[in-house]
Order: structure tokens, then sequence, then C-alpha cells
């Protein structure tokens, strides 16, 4: 695993504000722009935030780490009027705030860009940068639109964006998109802003670039909350670290005094292996093949063109690349929920090209998708509906057109135990469980199918450490055992540590496919960008023929 | 946002293609404008109130988010109030300073607005869900008119009133060709054209509309910029009482000057398609008159062909808008439904 820049000791803080940061963490004195003081919120059954101390200087970047449940987006939620804590005070610049709505939070300037933007897709950028703070003319008869315009070139001026007003929002870049979330905030005159897992999204190449709208951001004296649980980000990224477990603050940390297995234990209480291990073991048979697949996506657009791929038993494809290019559709293709335009795919010896989703089922194919909560789970189904989903034919739970309850039940008590799905509360609809549990859960229910083949699309995205390191493990484990693995992953680390071969894939092509080790991180990130290796100016690889 | 983009959306720009639409409708109005005598095209006109006001009063409601299947409803009642104030304030004279005719449209328009409110409700207080409860208001409405019709004269049909008279717009009536048409007619009429570049002007131009839009689209991101979503959608479905009624008072004291109360009443579906007329013209307010213009010169054709002999069945007439929405829908495909459309917004939901 290659990793080049983050989580060391000595640290290469990324922004020239790391020498504001030698002022004592825990002083009182120091210029907060944000101080949460003992702040409690408590939900029905769970205590969310526990007497929470939080102190943010003015001009900094402060991450808030935590897994998730951990309480951060509470917190957060709680600094922008989203709810009113139990107990605490919130002081902005030295003053004690109460707020009401976000509406409060806004006029006290905190600004907050969600994980999942809050743009309205047909509008324009400068139509959602200014949609709930319009300017009007004509005594409130019309839209200013070019006072919008002038005022959203200053801002861009200012700060170094280039973004165009008069683009429609759902034809820019996710990258794009999050510069807008953050006019849409400083148009609003935010002096804080609060960013909820800013990179989950992004390119490595736009997450580089959104450090350096933070530091511009932090140059300017603005100050960045910025909520992840990314160990390396906040390293990266951070000139302190505020570190949450189970809604109680752990203490705050200078990321250069300390280093990421020591973060990782905080954050999650126990010691904690970061790196999957994966030793090469003996591969056999080809499982899947696809040859030719091309697939049109509803609007009859072409988004996957020829891909040829082959996984055999016992070995882990990856394939990265940046959402929306093409990997939804493939894995659909694959696992029979849309239908190839041209092209074969072939599994175990069969051609299961036009095969229905039960027959492939049936024949041993796991998959865990992308979306879980529309498509790996019924929400307001409970867990024993849910671990027979896929199976309710299948003679080990039904026979003759009735589904054997007891046997069904116990069959969801034991994923439930095994994948440590939390509460272990069988009774309970899906719905109310946490991303991660839903996760470990659907996890479960794929593999205790006794697949020959597992398709897992981005398998641990919105899963805490704990859970991931543990779907690692059973994905490592499945693979020693024989099992062929197709992942779809837009996550660098998890695709490069688990996969033996890895595909990359731009625009509905593979541009390239290489061992994971050969590639750095910043090489794949070019790639999924569209930039072939040198050399390889054109032609598709083949991932069954590159060995 | 692993669903984002997919299914319904179509990329382009939300003012690029009603334009194509509208460019239709034109060359549709023309053509018929061009082949029918002068009667059918002031018929035409005259037709076209209640389905281009109560389309723009749907275009509000379901792109704030609200799909107001209840504008049938809406026609009727306001309709039918219209012609029973007007006939017990005294068909011709004036009563506290107004014309008794124009307390029947501002009693009509109140009574849609009315009923909106309690859609409204039902729907954003209740969640209930907006299609059950839009044909609710529908047959409500439908049940409601002819009985108290009953009550009052004892008939499903109301007594006959003087209709508006037509107001000449001195000059602009001499523009040749459309002049005597657009400016040589009766209220109702200059209601309706006003109202199309009123609600377009609305919709597009001002923080309403934005809002509008963004709430239909997607509400949490209004919601997160500091608006109200429920108080979008309430003023968003009141405005949409405010057109249909303006359509139905206006055709019945000016169209019609009676209430037929049997069957589907003598508003007769015209609320639906008024429905079909807005998705074929993508939401845009003026393609929407455009568009009922088409539809009422089918309308005013087939009685112009029965009147000289020809009979041509109404039912098959009354197809046609429903026919061409799907021909449209299927292979122009490109009516674009907004995002959250249908769906109960929570503010404070995850």
């Amino acid at each position: 695993m290659s990793e080049p820049e983050s989580g060391t000791t000595d640290g290469t803080g990324p922004t020239a504000a790391v020498e504001t940061n030698t002022a004592d963490l825990n002083g009182t004195n120091s210029d907060l722009a944000v101080h949460l003081d003992g702040i409690t919120k408590r939900f029905p059954g769970v205590v969310a935030n526990d007497d929470v101390d939080l102190r943010v200087e003015r001009g900094t970047v402060h991450a808030l780490l935590g897994e998730n449940g951990a309480g951060k987006t509470t917190l957060m939620n709680v600094l922008y009027g989203l709810y009113r804590p139990d107990e605490g005070r919130v002081v902005i610049d030295g003053e004690e705030r109460a707020f009401d709505s976000p509406r409060d939070a806004i006029d006290a300037g905190i600004g907050m860009i969600h994980q999942h933007f809050m743009l309205v897709d047909p509008m324009t950028v400068a139509e959602n940068i200014a949609l709930g703070n319009e300017p009007t003319k004509w005594f409130g008869m019309a839209v200013d639109r070019d006072r919008i315009d002038r005022e959203i070139r200053d801002l861009c001026d200012r700060y170094g964006f280039e973004v165009d007003p008069d683009a429609t929002v759902e034809d820019v870049s996710v990258g794009v998109q999050q510069r807008v979330e953050i006019l849409k905030a400083l148009f609003r005159g935010a002096d804080v802003l609060i960013l909820d897992e800013p990179t989950a999204v992004l390119t490595p190449q736009e997450v580089e670039g959104l450090y350096d709208v933070l530091e511009e951001l932090t140059d300017q004296g603005k100050t960045i909350i910025f909520i992840t649980h990314k160990l390396e980000e906040a390293t990266h990224a951070a000139d302190a670290i505020t570190v949450l477990r189970d809604g109680v603050s752990v203490g705050t940390v200078d990321p250069d005094r300390t280093d990421r297995e020591a973060l990782a234990e905080r954050m999650v209480g126990r010691e904690v292996i970061l790196e999957a291990d994966s030793d090469p073991v003996e591969t056999g048979d080809t499982v899947l093949s696809t040859r030719d697949v091309t697939v049109e996506d509803d609007r009859g657009v072409e988004v996957v063109s020829g891909i040829d791929l082959d996984v055999r038993a016992g070995e882990i494809l990856g394939i990265a690349g940046v959402d929306g290019n093409g990997q939804a559709e493939l894995i659909e293709a694959i696992t029979g929920l849309r239908i190839p335009d041209e092209g074969t795919i072939d599994y175990a010896g069969d051609d299961i090209t036009a095969w229905s989703r039960r027959r492939r089922i049936e024949n041993g194919m796991a998959y865990i998708p992308e979306d879980r909560q529309k498509r790996g789970l019924v929400m307001p189904f409970d867990l024993v509906e849910n671990g027979v989903l896929g199976s309710q034919r299948s003679g080990r739970f039904a026979s003759g057109g009735r589904i054997d309850w007891p046997g069904v039940r116990d069959h969801a008590e034991e994923i439930i135990e095994t994948y440590d799905v939390r509460p272990p509360d069988a009774n309970a609809a899906a719905q109310s469980f946490s991303g991660g549990n839903q996760q470990k859960f659907i996890v479960g229910r794929e593999f205790e199918r006794d697949p020959s083949l597992v398709v897992a699309t981005h398998p641990t995205r919105g899963v805490d450490i704990g859970s991931t390191e543990f779907i690692h493990d059973r994905l490592l484990e499945l693979r020693r055992e024989g099992v062929a693995v197709l992942l779809v992953s837009s996550n660098l680390d998890e695709i490069q540590s688990l996969s033996d071969r890895l595909a990359v894939m731009y625009e509905g092509e593979f541009i390239d496919v290489t061992e994971p080790d050969a590639v750095t991180e910043e090489e794949l990130g070019l790639r999924m960008a569209g930039q072939r290796p040198a050399g390889e100016a054109d032609g598709q690889p083949n991932p069954g023929e590159s060995r | 946002m692993p669903m984002r983009n997919s299914v319904h959306r179509a990329r382009t720009a939300l003012e690029q293609r009603p334009l194509a639409a509208a460019v239709g409708g034109v060359a549709a109005f023309l053509l018929v404008l061009w082949a029918t005598p002068a009667s059918w095209q002031t018929s035409t006109l005259r037709f076209a109130v209640p389905i281009a006001l109560a389309a723009i009063g749907g275009i509000f409601a379901e792109k704030s988010g609200v799909i107001n299947i209840g504008i049938e409803g809406l026609l009727i009642v306001s309709a039918f109030s219209a012609i029973v104030v007007v006939n017990r304030l005294g068909d011709g004279g004036a009563t506290a300073g107004l014309p008794n005719l124009w307390w029947g449209m501002l009693i009509g328009v109140l009574v849609s607005v009315l009923f909106a409110l309690l859609f409204a409700i039902v729907c954003l207080e209740f969640e209930a869900d907006q299609i059950i409860a839009g044909l609710a208001v529908w047959l409500i409405s439908l049940g409601l008119a002819p009985f108290a019709s009953r009550i009052l004269f004892d008939s499903p049909n109301t007594a006959n009133i003087t209709r508006f008279e037509n107001v000449t717009v001195p000059v602009l009536s001499e523009i040749p060709f459309v002049g005597y048409l657009l400016f040589d007619t009766e209220p109702q009429v200059y209601l309706m054209l006003a109202g199309a570049v009123a609600g377009w002007y609305l919709l597009s131009r001002t923080t309403f509309g934005r809002w509008v839009v963004a709430s239909g689209e997607n509400p949490k991101a209004l919601d997160t910029a500091g608006v109200d979503v429920r108080k979008v959608r309430y003023a968003a479905v009141l405005l949409s009482g405010v057109f249909a009624g303006l359509g139905g008072a206006g055709f019945g004291l000016g169209t019609l000057g009676t209430f037929a109360g049997t069957g589907d009443t003598v508003i007769n579906g015209r609320g639906f398609i008024a429905i079909a007329t807005y998705l074929l013209a993508n939401y845009h307010p003026i393609g929407a008159l455009l568009g009922s213009f088409l539809f009422a010169g089918l309308n005013s054709m087939q009685n112009g062909l029965q009147a000289a002999g020809y009979a041509i069945p109404t039912e098959l007439i009354r197809t046609l808008p429903h026919m061409t929405v799907i021909v449209v829908l299927v292979f122009v495909g490109r009516t674009r439904l907004p995002d959250a459309a249908g769906d109960h917004y929570e503010s404070g939901e995850d």
C-alpha cells in the first residue's frame, strides 16, 4: 500500500496555518470563533453527545474525527441550529447564542456544507448560490440577477474559484458542485464553515483542490470545521483534531504531535490494524468473464463501452473510478439488473447474459449493492424478513410456497451474531439501524449464501473503521476459500490494498489494468481523471489478458 | 448519490425545452387560425379560458412538489358558485359598488381557494397521498355542485345569467389579423392572457418562483437555505386555487352563462385536459396558454362541424388531449417532472 504523504508523526501539515496552532489547545484566552461548552444532546434511548467541549480558533481548520455514530453530525447540527442542546452553551465570537433554526445560525455567520449537497440540480449555479437569500429589485418584484452575478464574481476572485454562474448544476462536476456549496455559504456571509465528510465524493485530485480552497479560506480569516472519519484527511488538512467516541469527546490533539495508529486507537477505543493483509492466493478457474459488454443507461446514452474482464476463483478484481463512469451500469449488467445492449457475460461456464436475477442468485452470485437502502434492504421490514431476501424461494427456507419462518429467524440471528450487527435485535426494522450496521447485515446475508462470486460495490462506504476492518477481513477470507470477488470502490486505499488486479474505469472504458502495487495513488488519481498510462495511448487493456 | 442522475432526468436546462413546446403550440394555433372561420376562432379563445388558467394553476402546485389533480373540481365549484352569486344578486345591477358579475368572479375564486386550502391541509399537514386527495376534491365537487343546484334551483342545472359583454380596446383592436381576436373580446379572455404572462413572470423572475421550483426539485436544499418549504407549498397550492378559480368563474360567467350539473358537469374534464396541457408545455405558463388554444380549438372545431351537419363524436374529441400527451410523453419524452413531485416533505428528517 503506497501512501506517500499521510500519516507520519512528523507530519506534512499542508497549510501555513500550522504556526497558529502552537497556541495551547486547551487554553481559554485564545481567539475562539466557536466554543461549544459542555454540550449534551439526548435522543430517546441514546445520548448522542455527552458533555462535549469543542474550541475552534479563528482562522484554523479544525477536524472533528470519529466513527459513524460517534456524534459528530449531531454536534454540528447543534451548532447549525438544527437541534437544541439539552445542556451546554454555544458561544460564537465570545457571545452566547441560542439557535432555533438554521436561519439563526446563518445569521450568526455559520455555514454548513452537507455531505449530500443541498443543490437544486436543474437550476443554475447562480440561482443555487442565492437560493433563499435572493437580492431583489423593483420593490421585491424581481430577482436582481445582475447583482447575484456580480457578488459571485467578487467571491470567486477573492478566493480563487473558477465557477460559471450560468452553468446548470447537474452539468458540472461533483468538485464544482462542492465549490458551489462553499460559495453558497460565503454568499450568506459565513465566517465559520462546517464541512460534513467533504471528501467522500471527490477524486484524489479534487481532494487536493479542496485542501487548497480550505487554505485560501483560512488565510482570509475564515474558520473551518471539518467532519471526517478518515484519519488521513484529519492529519493532512487540520490544524487541530478533536476526536469523538460514543458521543464523548476523547480529547483534542495536535496532528503534528500524534500518529495515525494512536489516533485510530483513540477513535475506536482499541488497537486497529489499519492495513488489510492480502497475501497472494493461488487462483483457480475463471468464474466470471465478460466480452465486449456495452450498456446504455436509462437515457439511452452508452455508458459502458465494450468491457472485457475476467475474474478467477480466489482473486479480487478491483474496479476503481470516479462515480458515474459506468461502474454502476456494468455491475447491473453482471448482476442481472440491466440487460447489456451488446456483448456476453459468462459465469462458471454458462452464458448468463440473458439470465434472470433470480437464476443468477440461485447459481451462487452474491451482490452487495451500492445503495444499501434502496437495493439492499426493504427499510420498513425487520431483519428477519430482510435476511431471507433473495433466498425466499430456496429450498433452505421455503417449500411449496411457504416460508419456514423459524428457520429464517435463526438465520437472521446467526448473521446478526456473526457479523456483529448492533443492536442485536432481529425484530427491529432495517431503517432503525445505523448505516454501518445495515451494511454489516447485508454483507452477512450475501456472504452466507455460500457464493462462488461476490460482486461488491462500495462495500464500506459510510461504514466506520471497525466495521470496515471486519468487512475487509471477511472479503479476504472468502478469497482464500476460492471465491471470485469483483470489487467496485472509489476509495483508493481500500481498492489498492484488497485487489489482486486493479482496473480503472473512465467514461465507460477501462483506462488501465495493473497490479495495485505498481501504481501510486497519484497515478491512480490521474487515470481516474481519464489520463491513460504512458505507452498505452490507445486500445483497451483487458484484465483477462494482462497476466 | 447513486440514482441522482438517472431515470427522469433530462439533461437540458429548465428554460430551453418549453420553448420547443411553445413554438409547436404557436404553429398549431396559427394553423387553426388560418383554417377556421372567425366564429370558431373567437369560441376557441373563450373555450381556452378554463383550460389555460387551470393549467397555469396546476403548474404552480406541481412545480412546488404538490400534484394537484383536483383542479377539475376547483373549476366545477368556482364556475358554479360564481353563477349562483350572480343569479342571487341579480343579473344586471351592481351591489356595493361592484357590478354583480365581478362579485361572482370574486366569490368563485374564493370558493376555489377554500377548496385548494382544504386540499393543501390534507396533503401538507396530514401527509395524505396527493393523487387520492386530488381525486377526492374532484369527486366532492362533482357531487356537491349539482346537489347545491338541486336545492337552489330544483334542478342539477342552474338558471341562466347575463354573461360578460365584449370589451373593445381602442386602437389595439385595429391591429390586422389578431386585433379583433385579442383586443375585442370578453373580460375572461383578457384575464387568461394577463394570467399567462403574470404566471410566467412570477415563476421565472421572482424570488417566490425560484422557491417554488426549488421546493419541487429538492425541498431539503430550500429548507437548509432557510426557507420554509411548507409555506412555499401552501402558497403554491393556494395560487393554483386562484388561477383555477379565475378559469372556472370566468368560464361560467363569460362563456357559459349557466351551469349544467348533469354527468361530468359542464366542466366536463377540462381540468384534466389542463393537466395534459401543462405536461405538454413542460410547465411553461405561456406554453400552457398556447397548448390550451390547441385543445380548445379542437373543441370549437367539433362544435362548428356539428353545426354544419358533420357529426364528430364529442367523446372522440375529448380523448384527443390525453392521446396527445401520451404520444408526446412516449415519443418526445422530454417532459420532466419535478424530482420531488408527489413526495411529502418533513423538515428535520434525515
